[in-house]
């Protein structure tokens, strides 16, 4: 018997419930971390391009008008974060994809299982890996000297905000999977997120670019959330800035989530 | 392969012995002729080569903009040195696509089909590394007008754009033989991960986005020795000046050292496939 089916033998509706999301979130966690293949680009390769911008562009921390740093790197940490939390972002949807491809998401419908276990479930892998990928991010930035000038709470606020963005971007790619129920539509949602990142203040300060590109990058929401973890990294713990992050992360999260849960049940309506 | 067809592939080389051999180039421009058409009747399959190279053109060029103003920066116009840096992303992209496309030819059992006729081998080889080259031109058709309008100039004239066309064919088949040598071992699109990592990786460790003199650390030593950087300084020479032999000759030594270890990667993966 497996750990969902145990969970659904107890008596109480509301523990069941989170029993049962607490088993697929399980099952949706270990699931990911069995595959290295699915989540070691999500964690190598936005390191990678940190590695190589901060040699590259390690000079442009000279020019008027870029913000006071003590490396390149940490100018990069937020920037290389969002990057990699959007990227893998990505994996719940598509599982959730494959479990329609694959008939598991039918067979979990058909089962005594709480009906919005089986999102929250599969959207509380992706927030373990966004906070594994920052702890991860975070560790690696602070050995390559750029350290956190807001100590432990910045900490805190950047793990948190990276999780409540996977679940932002989970959220909508979940949303993607259950309309399509094909994990190719939802891995073709990749450019919208490299658009999203790179039209931002990911990899370099807003106030150092010019025209209609800065005006897009300085109105994406990303760019704020950046900015506010950036300050807690480069001058200190600042709540304003950590309320503006959070704020961002969980605006993002609130409207995926519904468009999430509208196409939920519009697929749940289609197999009753 | 199966026992088979690969009894029956030795069956038609046989064949192909006695009754002579069609020319190689017939056969490479045929299977060229084959991606031109699969290009024109899947339109999606360019995006890659003609849509990432205009972002990434105008989001490298946006979001660095600012890069040009540091002293040793050889231009004050980003575009002069991003234009060129996303032809041959494209062009590189020409050639992941090719292989991809074999890849799929491999799967579904084409490539098999391929190998039973009495056909020279090296045509089944060159005719995917011909249509790169030709899907090489689209990058540089549209991102060269993009880069115009936003005010990138080939200052070299006419000679600046023809040394570009000839980096961005260069590249297409060096990425196209990168791509065909691993996609022969895997045999499988899902060789497609390695082949762009790869091109990837190459394209970056170089100097694409800023010369050699304003790197630091690990990367300029690295970039020293990548062959790409004088390819793309061959490609790039025409933006930032005139065309000089001293820029070009080094660019074509590295492409054609790249592609002979590339070309044996490519040709000892082929015969993995024929008995």
């Amino acid at each position: 018997m497996t750990s969902t089916t145990t969970a659904t033998a107890t008596s109480h509706p509301a523990t069941n419930a989170l029993a049962q999301t607490l088993a697929l979130a399980r099952r949706s966690v270990l699931g990911t971390a069995r595959q290295p293949v699915i989540w070691f680009p999500a964690v190598v390769f936005p390191l990678l391009i940190a590695a190589i911008n901060s040699a590259a562009l390690g000079r442009s921390t000279a020019l008027p008008g870029f913000p006071p740093v003590e490396s390149f790197g940490q100018f990069l940490l937020v920037g290389t974060l969002t990057q990699g939390v959007l990227f893998g972002g990505i994996i719940g949807g598509s599982d959730l994809a494959l479990d329609i491809e694959s008939g598991f998401f039918e067979r979990l419908v058909a089962s005594p299982v709480a009906r919005w276990a089986i999102l929250v479930g599969r959207l509380a892998g992706s927030a373990v890996l966004g906070a594994f990928q920052a702890v991860v991010f975070i560790g690696v930035f602070a050995a390559f000297g750029a350290p956190i000038e807001g100590g432990p709470a910045a900490v805190a606020v950047i793990i948190l905000t990276a999780a409540v963005l996977a679940v932002a971007v989970g959220g909508f790619a979940a949303g993607l999977g259950l309309r399509t129920g094909s994990q190719e539509a939802v891995q073709n949602m990749f450019p919208l997120l490299f658009v999203l990142v790179f039209v931002s203040s990911a990899f370099f300060p807003t106030a150092l670019m010019k025209g209609w590109y800065r005006r897009a990058a300085e109105a994406n929401p990303i760019s704020w959330m950046i900015d506010g973890l950036r300050e807690l990294v480069i001058t200190g713990f600042d709540r304003s800035a950590a309320l503006t992050a959070l704020a961002v992360a969980s605006g993002l999260a609130a409207l995926t989530l519904t468009l999430a849960t509208t196409q939920f049940r519009r697929r749940l309506r289609a197999a009753a | 392969m199966t026992e088979l067809t690969a009894a029956a592939s030795r069956t038609a080389v046989d064949a192909h012995r006695r009754l002579g051999a069609p020319a190689v180039l017939p056969v490479a421009r045929q299977l060229a002729l084959r991606g031109v058409l699969s290009m024109i009747r899947i339109p999606a399959a360019i995006v890659p080569v003609v849509v990432m190279p205009v972002f990434f053109t105008l989001a490298f060029s946006g979001a660095f903009s600012a890069i040009a103003e540091l002293p040793l920066f050889p231009t004050d116009n980003i575009l002069d040195w991003m234009v060129p840096f996303a032809v041959l992303q494209g062009a590189a992209f020409a050639g992941f696509g090719v292989a991809y496309g074999t890849g799929r030819d491999l799967e579904n059992g084409f490539y098999d089909r391929l190998l039973l006729a009495p056909t020279p081998r090296l045509g089944l080889v060159l005719g995917p590394l011909i249509y790169s080259a030709a899907r090489s031109m689209l990058p540089l058709l549209i991102v060269v007008p993009v880069g115009y309008l936003g005010g990138a100039r080939i200052s070299g004239g006419p000679v600046g754009f023809a040394v570009l066309a000839l980096a961005a064919v260069c590249t297409a088949l060096l990425a196209g033989l990168w791509g065909l040598g691993v996609v022969y071992r895997v045999r499988s699109q899902r060789a497609g991960a390695l082949v762009q990592a790869g091109i990837f990786v190459t394209l970056f460790l170089s100097v694409g986005q800023v010369p050699l003199e304003l790197m630091t650390g690990w990367l300029r030593w690295v970039a020293e020795r990548n062959p790409f950087t004088y390819v793309l300084t061959m490609a790039r020479q025409g933006f930032l000046g005139e065309v000089t032999w001293a820029d070009t000759w080094p660019g074509l030594v590295s492409f054609l050292l790249g592609a002979a270890g590339l070309g044996w990667f490519a040709w000892r993966g082929f015969r993995r496939l024929v008995p």
